[in-house]
């Protein structure tokens, strides 16, 4: 029998190629899949997370980086929670565009969702982004900063862990409506806002 | 001691889940929810844990049982009961979407599609949420598994999930409101994704699956799913629809080429409740004018979508959403043309007749009066340049023109039989090919054209002065000639051959005209317009002392071997003998406004307005009621038909069918109060009728201003005349006129007629 506390749900965004879909994989399935296509339009998910006792469902909706899947992805943000935007320490210009994806988070998303910026990759010796530049990127945006590996499964586990505590945290904050079982409505997650963000590093 | 309706529950599963649901048990089950419905919804929790449990411990025999049970709940039992029975029913359907066996997520989709979209429940549940269903459905629309054969299944099954979460909320305003733009912007593209796989983008795509034929591959299904879609849309979600197909075609590139797009517009026009397709014709436009910085290609396939679908909202349009759309398309094509002379004009062109075609199969789908409203409103917008008229706005007046001459000729194909024949504008046509000149010439003709019955001495007016005109060539001259020989057999009858006669002697006044600064060859062009007119006249309008008369002119002109006074129009004249330029031309050969007016009195007719020597001022009058606003000329000219009418009463009127006309014109008159356009549409229908009278009569009283075929023949025979002409000076027209007119007198035995038309005899 299962059951769970809360229910959130997490969206993960980045230019194509930083490797979304295989940090939803080493998370979710513990496997890295390597030679992982193209995610075509919306990718689902769901892992159940244990933190202080408490069971807290994760649904994890995994976006295509393609520009041309755009309109459909950007639909996605509206209910999401927590937002990942993912980029490729060893790819300057998926760095580059992360502005451009501030843009859209704040143009689709909701207000207070809880952001994350995700470097991916560190296992490449090839690193063209400094972890400084990102952290301050982060820093000057009110993100989180993590960075990550899904091949070699650094801080992965680690990432979802640290969302799933910082909203529940939140949650429990304000007071806000709860995904609970004995809430017979609630058949799936509902959007609602979360508390303000402040930058610090979740590790 | 378990409740009595766990053990029930329990007694459904068979020890081993090979065995499947056990029949009778579940008969059991089902008598007992019917029996004590207060218990359905524990029933249903229960199962939902049972299955939760079986789910987590990978026992999916266990689980599809459950599913069945459920199932076969949902359609037993009664609407009043059901409600917090579906709650669990939702909850493992969701539980089945969450995990990544595509099995659990397809059996899933069946019972929402097969079961819970169908039934009917009563109470409605206002705190229902569907968007995790429309967010799971549209994710496996796009799914990518290795294998074909499961990616297609998963994708059919998310199409099936949209399609049974649309028929499930769309009819119920009680409900989630899927036409919200998070639900559609999900559930539109994951279609379109879908759709354009199929054939009909063969290989556009580097990962088209194998377009199935059959009907049920997932293109086949989602076109199904969105015509469904589209089809329940009220006009308010019209846009919300639109807006993620737009966004979808411009993020895949699906404008250039646009075989999808117009694939997908044509689904959506003709599934779209008629009434508001128009809405998508603004859509479109709307989004024509947002890309208005996009690539000339974009925006012309765009365009050319336009023009595919237009026709289909036309007849549906009315009032002022036809000449908002005409008005917008009249905007693109005046931006474009000021872009024009930036690079990449050439592109800029294929938009602008994408414009122009979209417009004119806009037009072909309106009913006639509003045909000529909105060539009235193209005119409108046609800039009046005379003195500092820059390169583009001659381009804009080309261009709308054009658009212009597009209108009338599907005005004229459609209504073969209403005021002219669709040969009438090809001579337009050829003037449209634009040089200067003829941007003026077709200016001043086409409205007129449109109320020619009407305007007739303003028209010869404007083409007069066309010819006179310093930088005619002979294509413009011999385009005049052919749309005033048009005129005169369309148009021609007593009260407007003064007019005619007026317009002829106007044309020689304009070639011997020293003043001028006309060439040589131009004068003898107008020479030989005018004479060429002359001879036509009297085959339209019988009256042999004026074809009597022609003759002699012509004669006259042979044998004082001043041959290049008559057609054919040549560039340069290369007589062996030019005579000098400025030389007077012998009287014999010109003609004469005495002789015109004896050859009127002669046949009877009034000669008063050709024995005016006073004809400048004259002409001003009419010049100047061409600058009042339309309905006012109109009248004016009306009045004008009026007092020329009661000025001649002695005339007996030789043809009843003018009478009508004039009738029409009274009534018009008389009707001053009804608004413009009814009162349009009235005279169009009048003039209709004295058209068809006067095809018939008209055989009879042997006149040649004849049916459609008869005038055909009549044109070709001008047109050949024009083209023949080269080897012989000598016009050929009087022979063939001659033959013509023979015909219709072999043709036009009265009995016959009598005998087949007795009702319209009767006229």
């Amino acid at each position: 029998m299962e059951d769970y506390k809360f229910l959130f749900k997490v969206v993960l965004v980045g230019n194509a190629g930083v490797g979304k879909t295989c940090l939803v994989r080493r998370f979710t399935q513990g496997i890295f899949p390597p030679g992982q296509g193209a995610t075509i339009g919306v990718d689902f998910m769901i892992k159940t997370v244990e933190i202080d006792n408490e069971k807290i469902k994760l649904q994890i909706w995994d976006t295509a980086g393609q520009e041309r899947f755009r309109s459909i992805t950007q639909s996605y943000y509206r209910s999401a929670h927590a937002l990942i935007l993912v980029y490729d320490i060893s790819c300057q210009p998926t760095f580059d565009c992360l502005p451009d994806w501030l843009r859209e988070i704040e143009e689709y998303a909701s207000q207070n969702v809880l952001r994350i910026l995700v470097g991916n990759k560190v296992d490449r010796e090839d690193r063209e982004i400094p972890a400084q530049v990102g952290e301050d990127f982060a820093q000057r945006h009110s993100m989180y900063y993590l960075e990550t590996s899904a091949k070699e499964a650094h801080n992965v586990e680690n990432l979802f862990l640290q969302i799933a505590a910082e909203l529940m945290e939140q949650m429990r904050f304000k007071e806000l409506p709860r995904y609970e079982q004995e809430q017979a409505h609630s058949i799936n997650g509902r959007t609602t806002a979360i508390g303000d963000s402040c930058c610090s590093r979740l590790s | 001691m378990r409740p009595r309706y766990k053990r029930l529950v329990d007694n459904i599963f068979p020890p081993n889940p090979q065995d499947g649901l056990v029949k009778n048990n579940m008969e059991q089950l089902t008598f007992y929810s019917l029996s004590s419905p207060e218990k359905l919804d524990r029933i249903g929790e229960y199962l939902y844990q049972r299955a939760c449990r079986d789910l987590s411990r990978k026992r999916n025999g266990f689980v599809l049982i459950a599913m069945e049970a459920m199932d076969q709940l949902l359609v037993a039992c009664h609407a009043q009961t059901l409600n917090l029975f579906v709650e669990s029913f939702l909850k493992i359907v969701q539980k089945l979407l969450e995990s990544t066996e595509p099995d659990l997520q397809v059996l899933a989709t069946q019972s929402v599609i097969v079961r819970f979209a169908n039934i009917e429940e009563d109470t409605p549940s206002y705190h229902r949420r569907y968007d995790f269903f429309v967010s799971k459905f549209s994710s496996m629309c796009h799914n990518n598994h290795g294998d074909d054969a499961t990616k297609d299944m998963i994708r059919l099954a998310g199409i099936r999930g949209l399609q049974g979460v649309i028929r499930k909320t769309v009819s119920d305003d009680l409900v989630e409101n899927i036409w919200e733009p998070v639900h559609m912007d999900k559930i539109v593209p994951s279609l379109l994704y879908n759709m354009q796989d199929s054939r009909y983008l063969k290989g556009m795509e580097p990962h088209s699956p194998e377009p199935g034929e059959e009907k049920n591959s997932p293109p086949q299904l989602a076109e199904t799913c969105i015509r469904e879609l589209v089809g329940r849309a009220s006009f308010g979600h019209v846009r919300s629809v639109l807006k993620p197909v737009l966004k979808h075609l411009d993020l895949h590139n699906l404008w250039a080429p646009n075989q999808f797009a117009i694939h997908t517009f044509r689904i959506i026009m003709f599934s779209i409740q008629s009434q508001y397709s128009y809405a998508v014709v603004e859509s479109l436009m709307l989004h024509l004018d947002e890309n208005s910085k996009a690539e000339p290609k974009i925006r012309t396939s765009i365009a050319d979508v336009l023009s595919k679908i237009i026709a289909i909202a036309a007849e549906e349009s009315v009032g002022p959403s036809v000449l908002e759309i005409i008005n917008s398309l009249l905007t693109q094509l005046r931006t474009s043309v000021g872009r024009e002379r930036e690079p990449g004009g050439g592109e800029e062109h294929a938009y602008q007749e994408a414009l122009i075609n979209a417009l004119g199969e806009f037009a072909a789908h309106l009913p006639d009066y509003q045909k000529i409203e909105i060539m009235m409103f193209i005119m409108s917008k046609v800039p009046y340049i005379k003195q500092q008229g820059g390169m583009d706005d001659n381009l804009l007046q080309h261009m709308l023109l054009k658009s212009l001459l597009t209108v009338g000729r599907r005005y004229n194909s459609v209504s073969m039989n209403t005021t002219f024949p669709a040969s009438f504008l090809e001579p337009l046509m050829r003037m449209s090919v634009v040089r200067d000149p003829d941007l003026r010439l077709l200016k001043c003709s086409r409205p007129d054209a449109i109320f020619a019955r009407k305007y007739v001495p303003e028209l010869f007016h404007c083409l007069v002065e066309g010819l006179r005109l310093e930088n005619n060539t002979v294509d413009n001259v011999e385009a005049v000639y052919t749309t005033l020989a048009l005129i005169a057999i369309e148009l021609a009858c007593d009260d407007v051959l003064p007019d005619f006669l007026n317009m002829i002697l106007d044309i020689q006044t304009g070639a011997l005209d020293k003043t001028t600064g006309l060439t040589a060859a131009q004068r003898y062009s107008l020479h030989a317009v005018a004479i060429s007119l002359l001879v036509l006249l009297p085959h339209v309008v019988i009256i042999s002392p004026l074809s009597e008369y022609a003759e002699k002119v012509v004669a006259a002109r042979q044998e004082q071997d001043l041959s290049h006074l008559l057609p054919e129009l040549l560039v340069g004249y290369e007589v062996s003998q030019p005579p000098p330029p400025g030389s007077p031309v012998p009287q014999a050969a010109l003609i004469d406004r005495q002789a015109l007016a004896d050859c009127l009195k002669d046949a009877g007719l009034d000669s008063q307005h050709i024995t005016s020597t006073n004809v400048v001022p004259h002409r001003h009058s009419w010049v100047e009621s061409a600058g009042v606003t339309l309905k006012g000329s109109v009248t004016d000219l009306t009045n004008m038909e009026l007092d020329s009418a009661s000025s001649t009463p002695g005339i007996q009127r030789k043809y009843p069918e003018e009478e009508l006309t004039f009738e029409a014109m009274k009534r018009v008159l008389a009707e001053s109060s009804v608004v413009k356009r009814e009162a349009e549409a009235l005279r169009q229908k009048q003039l209709n009728e004295a058209f068809r009278a006067t095809t018939f009569s008209e055989l009879i009283t042997n006149n040649t201003t004849s049916e459609e075929e008869s005038l055909q023949t009549k044109l070709n025979e001008l047109f050949s005349r024009m083209a023949s002409g080269l080897s012989t000076p000598m016009t050929p027209s009087p022979a063939s006129s001659h033959s013509s007119t023979h015909k219709h007198q072999q043709t036009a035995p009265v009995p016959v007629y009598e005998l087949l038309f007795p009702e319209l005899f009767a006229y």
